[in-house]
């Protein structure tokens, strides 16, 4: 239970419930939810080249060769490109940067995934870099600071409009809101 | 007027405090979280069933120290908070009131603030930002340890990016505001006092705008001290009267004076601006007054017209009120006077 109670959302009362639900189910398929969980830690790593979570060397997207490679979608977080990827609006690539600018948490740039990020731009040939950070203080931080970085390499720099909740995170966003801030998304003067 | 009566420690204040808190979020005592639990309790839970013409609304807030008050309008989870500023708004008095004038610029800009927010709740947002962006840059500040690096300057040139443009929103409608209260301050003050020199209300910025370009010319000594040095944070309100600043040369009544002038125009403003009328916590507000200046609180607060006031006392009914309600405090429970 107390293992349980650690897993994000689930307060003492589901943990409670949860261990009681699989003291009573039949003994396979408990061990089949335990393989999973064993199988899924030990085959996903991260993408090697844009850092989302995968099967193997090279992520399910970057594999796929019907995607643009010249259009890359920056986020903060995988879980982010779950939520764009809802969207059905965009076809191009992903880069995760594992976070946001944020002092306070100790996260600079070293922290960030950027070197990685501006390593693509030549050798994916990526002509619009789209910033996806979260429209917070800090997404918007990070995302001033690498259309800086960005502009003077001659990339096409955007942001995705405004319209988002202020101050929320993008994989709460529905999908119909986010999809209209990245149809809507221009170009950042920074 | 509805009055509250009942002895030193019955819980008078808190009253008035909780009912603040149902509108702003914070005590007008300041103060930690803590304070506001009982001693031995976990939490605290303020609710307030508010009626204004047909229109009603429930407050409901859980204030536990250690994280997030939850917040709920008509049980609903009330995502922003100063959504709350829309539902309920309070203008309040308190002997401590004297502190505004006497104290330093932190209260005043306090003050400001909290007068902006409750007439423009948006605004709330904008100061949240200052003070995000602020946390962010004195933390960046800190770590770099007095060294410019090519990636701190870099990182330091968003940030004040961020803080200027929040900064240079709050301040600029920190200004109007000052504008738009000097008049009716000065004009309270003068019926408060008899006096003929008015009292003069001046913003005073710590730079000169625009803000980023005060940042870049601040950033050597910032680093050096490891903290943004200029800034709204800096700023403050003078309050003078004839040409003199009320913090030091005036005598404590008039300071009184001049503090119950900047809450009356407080009033008038965001009356005005919200087009809605504050309900006034009075807190114990005629006990620290002279006779005169007591009497022409309440024509004061006559003229501030229609409108729900609540006045607490430890003592009998001052005189010259007109109470519609009397109740007595005591046990925490609230009993009607019979008169
Ligand atoms: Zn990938």
């Amino acid at each position: 239970m107390d293992e349980l109670g650690r897993l994000p959302g689930i307060g003492p009362k589901s943990a409670q419930r949860i261990a009681f639900h699989l003291l009573k189910v039949a003994k396979e398929d408990a061990l089949r939810l335990a393989r999973t969980i064993v199988e899924v830690k030990e085959r996903t790593v991260l993408c090697s080249t844009c850092f989302n979570i995968g099967i193997g060397e090279r992520c399910a997207i970057c594999g796929d060769d019907r995607r643009d490679r010249t259009v890359v979608c920056v986020v903060e977080d995988p879980r982010d490109i779950v939520a764009v990827e809802r969207t059905r609006e965009f076809r191009g690539r992903y880069h995760v940067l594992g976070g946001a600018l944020n002092p306070i948490e100790g996260v600079g740039p070293e922290q960030l995934r950027i070197r990685e990020l501006l390593g693509r731009i030549d050798t994916d040939g990526i002509a619009e870099v789209i910033l996806c950070t979260n429209p917070n203080l800090e997404g918007d931080t990070t995302a001033m600071y690498l259309a800086r970085l960005l502009r003077p390499l001659g990339v096409r720099v955007t942001r995705i409009a405004s319209g988002l909740p202020v101050g929320g995170d993008l994989e709460y966003a529905d999908e119909l809101t986010l999809g209209r801030a990245l149809e809507g998304r221009r170009e950042v003067d920074a | 007027m509805t009055v509250v009566t009942g002895h030193n420690g019955a819980g008078k204040t808190t009253l008035l405090e909780a009912i603040g808190y149902a509108s702003t979020l914070r005590s007008f005592r300041g103060g930690q979280k803590e304070a506001l639990v009982r001693n031995g309790a976990t939490r605290a839970i303020v609710r307030a069933d508010l009626a204004d013409g047909d229109r009603r609304a429930l407050v409901e807030i859980e204030i536990d120290p250690s994280r997030r008050d939850r917040v709920q309008l008509n049980r609903q989870r009330l995502a922003r908070p100063e959504d709350l500023l829309e539902a309920l708004r309070v203008t309040v008095f308190t002997p401590d009131d004297l502190a505004l004038v006497k104290s330093g610029p932190e209260l005043r800009r306090d003050y400001l603030d909290t007068v902006l927010e409750t007439a423009r709740p948006r605004l709330a947002l904008v100061r949240r930002a200052v003070d995000r962006a602020l946390r962010q840059r004195n933390t960046l500040l800190r770590q770099a340890g007095g060294r410019l690096t090519a990636e701190v300057a870099a990182t330091l040139d968003v940030w004040d990016t961020q803080l200027a443009k929040a900064g240079d929103q709050l301040v600029d409608a920190r200004r109007r505001l000052v504008d738009a209260l000097a008049p009716p301050a000065a004009a309270a003050f003068g019926r408060l006092t008899r006096l003929v020199e008015p009292l003069e209300l001046t913003y005073r910025p710590s730079y000169d705008p625009p803000l980023l370009d005060a940042l870049a010319a601040a950033r050597p000594d910032d680093l050096r001290r490891g903290t943004t040095t200029i800034g709204p944070q800096r700023d403050d309100l003078l309050v003078a009267c004839g040409g003199l600043d009320a913090r030091t040369r005036l005598s404590q009544g008039r300071q009184r004076s001049a503090a119950l002038a900047l809450r009356l125009a407080a009033h008038e403003v965001v009356t005005d601006k919200a087009a809605a009328r504050p309900v006034l916590l009075l807190d114990d507000a005629f006990s620290e007054l002279d006779r005169a200046t007591a009497t022409a609180l309440l024509d004061e607060l006559g003229r501030l017209g229609a409108g729900q006031a609540i006045l607490t006392t430890a003592g009998p009914v001052p005189d010259g009120i007109d109470a519609a309600l009397v109740l007595q405090l005591a046990d925490g429970r609230l009993t009607p006077v019979p008169r």
